[in-house]
């Protein structure tokens, strides 16, 4: 029985008048990696950001290892803001526009985490970042400033800063929809080294190559449900479903094999 | 046309012009003090999530800003005395005026600051696990800062050349000192010109300063507030 890092039951959010997510049912479990698709407005961003509370959920239940986040009040879930803190602390989450401190160098980005939330002494601190740095292959940048650095450069650095908390899951959302075609690789690398570190990752991408061969499991979302579900072959390559079979077929450039073939 | 210009006078009472100066400077340099904190926290108390909150601060900003601030001046030297029993000096109800007056204006330029940092920086703090005041502190006052300097030191030009009105409740300050002087000379047209020359020079270089920030903004590709 694999050991549940994250899972939410019935998950629902409503902006002012559209409901983006209509319920989703999802448990991850710990060393998975699991890529959720489809089109722009199926909702996979906001799963995502409420998975960590970047959105709060209208309802349904979040679970980190089990334990409820939030606490329960006739029946619906509140969140209070100093109970989701150390919550976003445990799970990591990288952006599509990467969001880095342009005020901070690349070792002070990856640094402010474990400096300011987990509160490590100096030495740990730095020693701590600069490992990551190594991870994401970019020490020698640890000196410069993010509007020097490539936006391949910005991301890994951007996922080196939220390795820094050494979270229990990292999402990616959309990790390199806002970069260059041949910047591409170097991010998407990083992301499959740490997957195949055991890391459990969580990734909302329009990279349907690299989700066929990094991520043990695909979901396809779709108008705020997930409707289908299953292994990366099973759902990319023998989808059941007409809308899944539909949006893989406009994904033109879609080819499989050379795909597979190119990692 | 025939008129003799005759400075010598106004030159031979010069230490009590400075005298005035250096009180005009107190009371900038003491509206700045608490005005400052004051008007950071009107801020970010506008920005709260309760309404209420947002409301009544922004309620009490605009009045503050809206109204003139020789009005304000009364208020505070004339009819809060009379209101409540507070004590109230010259140079105290000028610094609360002006304390108050200047955190008005200052929080909105504090809040243009703020509200002009992109939405993903509050997010990428959040998301390594900082609560409002450490993203704040940590990431969004220092950029936000750089933004707000120039707008903030137009407003402090404004601010030193508005405490002239502290003159009005006989508080000795740079123009109440020409006044006398004016007086006692029958010479207003030196000793005013002599009074807004000690001006240009505290001012003058300050308004290089905003020049010189906002073209190295412009340089870096970070906007200004206003």
């Amino acid at each position: 029985m694999s050991l549940e890092i994250l899972s939410c039951r019935n998950l629902k959010k409503q902006f002012v008048e559209n409901q983006v997510l209509q319920g989703i049912d999802l448990q991850i479990n710990k060393g998975e990696s699991l890529a959720i698709i489809g089109a722009s407005g199926s909702g996979k961003s906001t799963l995502l950001r409420c998975l960590n509370f970047l959105e709060i959920p209208s309802s349904g239940e979040v679970r980190l290892r089990g334990k409820l986040i939030g606490s329960r009040q006739n029946g619906q879930v509140v969140y209070q803001e100093r109970d989701l803190i150390p919550i976003r602390a445990k799970i990591g989450m990288v952006f599509q526009h990467f969001n880095l401190f342009p005020h901070m160098t690349v070792l002070q980005n990856v640094m402010e985490g474990p400096r300011t939330v987990l509160k490590l002494p100096k030495s740990e601190y730095e020693s701590r970042a600069i490992s990551y740095l190594e991870k994401v292959s970019i020490p020698e940048k640890r000196n410069a400033y993010p509007s020097e650095l490539s936006g391949g450069q910005q991301q890994r650095v951007a996922i080196a800063r939220a390795l820094a908390m050494e979270p229990e899951i990292m999402l990616f959302d959309e990790a390199t929809s806002a970069l260059d075609p041949e910047l591409v690789g170097e991010v998407l690398d990083v992301i499959l080294k740490l997957m195949e570190e055991g890391l459990t990752c969580v990734l909302v991408t329009h990279e349907l190559g690299f989700a066929y061969s990094a991520a043990q499991r695909v979901l396809f979302m779709h108008n705020g449900v997930v409707l289908e579900e299953g292994s990366a072959y099973d759902v990319l390559v023998e989808p059941q479903q007409p809308r899944t079979i539909e949006f893989l077929r406009g994904h033109s450039r879609f080819q499989l094999p050379a795909s597979k073939n190119s990692q | 046309m025939g008129y003799v210009w005759e400075f010598g006078v106004v030159f031979n009472q010069l230490d009590l012009l400075l005298a005035g100066l250096l009180n005009t400077l107190k009371i900038t340099g003491g509206a700045l003090l608490f005005g400052i904190p004051l008007g950071l926290l009107a801020a970010i108390l506008r920005l709260s999530t309760y309404k209420w909150l947002r409301v009544s601060v922004g309620v009490l900003i605009e009045f503050f800003r809206t109204t003139p601030p020789i009005v304000q001046l009364f208020w505070f030297f004339f009819a809060l005395p009379m209101l409540s029993g507070i004590e109230m000096d010259p140079f105290r109800a000028s610094l609360v005026t002006f304390s108050i007056q200047s955190s008005a204006f200052f929080a909105e330029v504090f809040r243009g600051g703020i509200v002009s940092i992109e939405r993903g920086q509050w997010e990428a703090a959040r998301a390594i696990g900082m609560n409002y005041l450490e993203s704040m502190r940590r990431v969004i006052l220092p950029q936000a800062v750089k933004r707000m300097i120039p707008a903030f030191l137009e407003r402090v030009i404004e601010l030193m050349k508005t405490t002239t009105l502290v003159a009005t409740v006989s508080y000795a300050d740079l123009l109440y000192q020409a006044n006398n002087i004016a007086q006692s000379t029958y010479r207003p047209l030196e000793v005013f010109t002599v009074a807004a020359g000690l001006y240009f020079i505290v001012l003058f270089p300050t308004s290089l300063l905003v020049k010189r920030i906002e073209r190295q903004l412009a340089k870096t590709g970070e906007g200004t507030v206003h």
